[in-house]
């Protein structure tokens, strides 16, 4: 794969400052049932190669679904022209880069694309059965995915290597209705959180089948709960939800692109600024996130980034202080670190490398297991299962709903509400936090929609978490 | 590649196939030019052909992309999409009816601008320089995203039906920021790019930093409201998702379950689906080969019908008909959706007018990371940005801080009391996966009682 690439960017030499080529060799499989019925069946495969160059201060992309050297080269033409074609500006420093080399390749015990499709529709159809009975019930889904990338990387910086990952995964859903009510219930959630960078073993570790009555009788059960009431509440989080807020009050916030105003034009800005970085106080003293591309298991794992920089851990807040963000070559160099954090990432060999999450995760705490957690909570609520988010272009305000809510009383969970939502200011919000559970109840979800560039881009992300309380949050809409 | 040489890559692809089988190629070509900080930061040109095969066997449907478009590639594809679909159709008939058969009146239309499918880069990097140079003036710095596409689609299947399609298009737009943080935003779209005025369009930016006050900050509460065209277009494309979808509404899960045929908007609120009406992003057939067809939504306030794809009609039964709105062949999980939303206009000649009424409240350009709460109510979130504005006394006054809004688009277009005269069609221009170009046509409005639920604290 690497002989096309290599060529071209040597044939880049002297045309501009700096060329790399990637191609892109993917092949995914989505199946889906719906109320009984197999609903999807998708293998799609493609394979293309996109070069950018950068001419003077400014970048060149160009895509080809032909990864050839006739394809390579007339993207490596374009490329240059469009660079070209921009307002000449003065170029901003790269973070130097040493040469990627060699071959990565993700964990896969059971090769998803090996099992017969027939199998894989039986354990969906099954899930889906286990869903419905209930006339109420007016929408069963269950769906897997299983994805293999193969992507090969050359620059005229000496880089040529390759990586394969592979990722499987799977969820349910029930959408009940009576009345003008309607309620959905999903597990591990509908941000397709049950996917990883694993084989077939994480479809079967989801247990679809047996989880499914549960998701069933709880989306019946929503129907009569009555609404969860407003109020500032004490609020403890679980661990899906703690990785959508942490997605997107601190992952977005903390990518260098954004706070340097480069993201303004769509994904928008940041609430930080270049000068918090190292002082900045995001939370409270219970607050620690890492960015980690060398996580077993992690969708935001990876070998090299896909501009050759290495897949690393970094730190970004700890006991409440910022430390670092996440960045790619150019943003680092812009702020005068010396090394990118690696974390360009692009949607496929069509779309260019920007700045984007790997793997943020919340560290684990000292609460010990949610039942400890809850049992040390005299007055709140229990949300689970993100049902909507929002938040606003500095990711400062945000809105979130979820699936349930469970009253939290004297310790021990109690009733069960509906419709339960809650609102806050990142750094008000986050200050609030004052426990997180150990160890064991840390884990990996994925998120399989954070969209962001232009044109648009949607990147395979996971977060680590475990359950984790909050105090003090607005539950309910005000006004 | 010119639209014959796609039927005739199509229906060899359909060579290839056994059985029921429809053939898609598309052929996308696309420039796409950002800047920040009055600088170029990205430049994007993509050549990106693609053949997928559509298998149907017993009513259930399977779907291959090829890698490559040779005769190995393509009765590769096909040979995995029969495959598929084999499998899926030994775990028991489907519902899906059929393929369309060859008795489709695709209409023509203009959406193909020969000029703009030229997609000069050097055309990108002027706008960019109008931008920077008005940014300059106003004392600002520009961002923002210049983009064109010629996107051509062709289809062949088994029943005979074979076509091709073409659509050109165009989207500008620019953020002007101060010093101070405050930013004015305006966007453009449109089949052609010679209607892309950059330089129009940063003016336009740059004067809504004009008021020189610090921005206030709006507690929560109902307000009277003038959404800008951008704003509604956001509400109405989700209202779209959430009413309209003839799968929900078929599944009971649909916001106008049980509601078609009532009042569910002020006399004065008409929306169709209109894929042939000037100014629009017009196609000629949706994803499963079906003509495309004006479709009225609401009438004179009153909910009058949903969309279908082939295999939302069949689940409504009834003697329900596609309507030309399915996404992908089979219509997939998530259902069909109107892409041609046509808001029709009123009597006032602009946002002034529609705020001169309002003794205190909010004028808003636009809309950010809008969201469903209660889809069943068609309950949103979001933010505004870029632009948010006290109305006093009948005048658009001093800037706001962005505030978040949580409200039911129907009812807020039951409190719709009047509409802005000149239509204009936004589009968030995203162009996530394969390009396909959508926007609402709408025009902006004056509505009563608009739910703000919180505000972005200092700084905005």
């Amino acid at each position: 794969m690497l002989d096309v690439l290599v060529e071209t960017v040597d044939r880049a030499v002297g045309r501009c400052d700096y060329a790399d080529a990637r191609r892109v060799v993917r092949a995914r499989e989505r199946l889906a049932t719906r109320n009984g019925e197999v609903e999807t069946a998708a293998v799609e495969e493609s394979d293309g190669v996109g070069v950018r160059v950068r001419v003077g201060g400014a970048w060149g992309f160009a895509s080809s679904s032909d990864p050839g050297p006739a394809g390579a080269q007339d993207a490596l033409r374009r490329a240059l022209a469009v660079a070209e074609s921009q307002p000449a500006v003065a170029p901003t420093p790269l973070a130097p880069a040493p040469p990627a080399r060699g071959h990565w390749q993700g964990p896969c015990e059971r090769d998803p694309f090996a099992i017969p499709v027939e199998r894989k529709l039986e354990l969906l159809l099954s899930a889906d059965a286990a869903l419905r009975g209930d006339p109420r019930i007016v929408r069963t889904q269950a769906r897997c995915l299983s994805l293999r990338t193969t992507t090969a990387f050359a620059s005229t910086d000496g880089g040529a290597c390759t990586q394969t990952r592979t990722e499987c995964g799977g969820g349910i859903l029930a959408a009940a209705v009576e009345a003008d009510e309607l309620q959905v219930r999903s597990w591990p959630g509908e941000h397709d959180g049950g996917v990883a960078g694993a084989g077939w073993e994480q479809v079967e570790a989801l247990r679809l089948v047996e989880e499914a009555p549960r998701v069933a009788e709880e989306a019946i059960a929503l129907l009569a709960a009555p609404d969860c009431p407003a109020g500032v509440r004490t609020v403890v989080l679980h661990g899906e939800q703690v990785g959508l807020q942490l997605h997107e009050s601190i992952g977005h916030a903390l990518e260098l692109d954004r706070i340097l105003g480069g993201e303004l034009s769509y994904a928008g800005g940041s609430w930080v600024g270049p000068g918090d970085l190292g002082s900045l106080r995001y939370g409270s003293e219970a607050l620690g996130v890492t960015a980690d591309a060398t996580l077993p298991g992690g969708l935001g794992s990876f070998g090299w980034d896909d501009e050759g920089v290495p897949g690393q851990r970094l730190e970004l807040i700890r006991s409440g202080r910022l430390l670092g963000a996440l960045s790619s070559r150019e943003s680092a160099g812009a702020v005068g670190l010396d090394s990118s954090g690696g974390c360009a990432r692009a949607d496929g060999h069509s779309r260019q490398a920007i700045v984007r999450m790997t793997n943020v995760s919340l560290d684990p705490g000292d609460a010990g297991s949610l039942a400890d957690l809850v049992a040390d909570t005299d007055d709140g609520l229990y949300l689970e299962t993100n049902r909507s988010w929002s938040i606003d272009d500095r990711r400062l305000h945000f809105q979130f709903a979820t699936e349930v809510a469970r009253e939290i009383r004297s310790g021990e969970l109690g009733r069960l509400y509906r419709n339960p939502s809650y609102a806050g200011i990142t750094p008000r919000f986050w200050g609030g936090l004052d426990a997180v559970c150990g160890g064991d109840e840390w884990r990996l979800w994925g998120l399989l929609n954070c969209g962001k560039g232009e044109p648009g881009q949607v990147m395979h992300v996971s977060h680590g978490t475990a359950p984790a309380r909050f105090r003090d949050v607005q539950v309910g809409v005000a006004g | 590649m010119s639209g014959d040489a796609l039927v005739a890559l199509a229906e060899r692809g359909l060579a290839h196939a056994r059985g029921e089988a429809l053939v898609t190629v598309t052929h996308e070509r696309s420039l796409l030019s950002r800047f920040a900080r009055s600088r170029p930061t990205q430049a994007t040109d993509v050549d990106e052909l693609a053949v997928e095969v559509t298998c149907v066997r017993d009513g259930r449907l399977a779907t291959a992309g090829a890698v490559g478009i040779d005769d190995v590639a393509l009765r590769d594809a096909a040979g995995r999409a029969a495959a598929a679909a084999e499998a899926a159709a030994r775990a028991g008939p489907g519902s899906y009816p059929g393929l369309p058969g060859p008795d489709h009146d695709y209409r023509p239309h203009d959406g193909w601008d020969p000029d703009t499918a030229e997609l000069d880069p050097r055309r990108a990097g002027a706008a960019l320089q109008a931008a920077f140079a008005v940014a300059a003036d106003a004392g600002a710095e520009a961002f923002g995203t210049w983009t064109a596409g010629a996107v051509r689609t062709a289809i062949a299947a088994s029943t005979g039906l074979h076509g091709v399609d073409g659509l050109t298009d165009a989207y500008a737009k620019t953020i002007c920021r101060d010093d101070r943080g405050r930013s004015g935003f305006a966007a453009a779209a449109s089949t052609r790019a010679a209607d892309m005025d950059m330089r129009s369009l940063a003016e336009g930016a740059a004067a809504r930093l004009r008021p020189a006050e610090e921005p206030a900050e709006l507690p929560p509460g109902d307000y009277d409201v003038v959404l800008d065209a951008d704003a509604v277009g956001a509400l109405l494309e989700f209202l779209g998702l959430l009413a309209f979808n003839g799968l929900a509404h078929a599944e009971g899960r649909g916001a106008l379950a049980g509601r078609l045929g009532t009042r569910v908007a002020a006399a004065g609120v008409n929306l169709a689906d209109s894929p042939r009406l000037a100014r629009t992003l017009p196609r000629a057939f949706d994803a499963e080969g079906v003509a495309k067809a004006p479709r009225p939504l609401i009438q004179d306030g009153v909910a009058l019908n949903v969309v279908h794809d082939i295999a939302s009609a069949a689940v409504a039964g009834g003697g329900a008909r596609s309507t030309g709105h399915a996404l992908a062949p089979g219509g997939g999980l998530s259902g069909p959706v109107p892409t041609n939303l046509v808001l029709a206009g009123g009597g006032a000649a602009s946002v002034e007018e529609l705020a001169a009424p309002i003794e205190r409240g909010i004028y808003v350009t636009r809309l950010w990371y809008v969201n469903a709460v209660d889809p069943k109510h068609t309950v949103l979130t979001g933010m505004t940005r870029d632009g948010t504005f006290l109305i006093e006394d009948g005048r658009i006054a001093r800037p706001l801080r962005d505030v978040r809004f949580t409200d039911s688009v129907l009812r807020l277009l039951d409190g719709t009391e009047a509409l802005g005269a000149h239509p204009r069609l936004v589009t968030e221009g995203e162009f996530y996966g394969r390009r396909f170009a959508s926007g609402v046509l709408c025009p902006p409005l004056r509505a009563r009682g608009w739910r703000v639920t919180g505000a972005t604290p200092g700084g905005a």
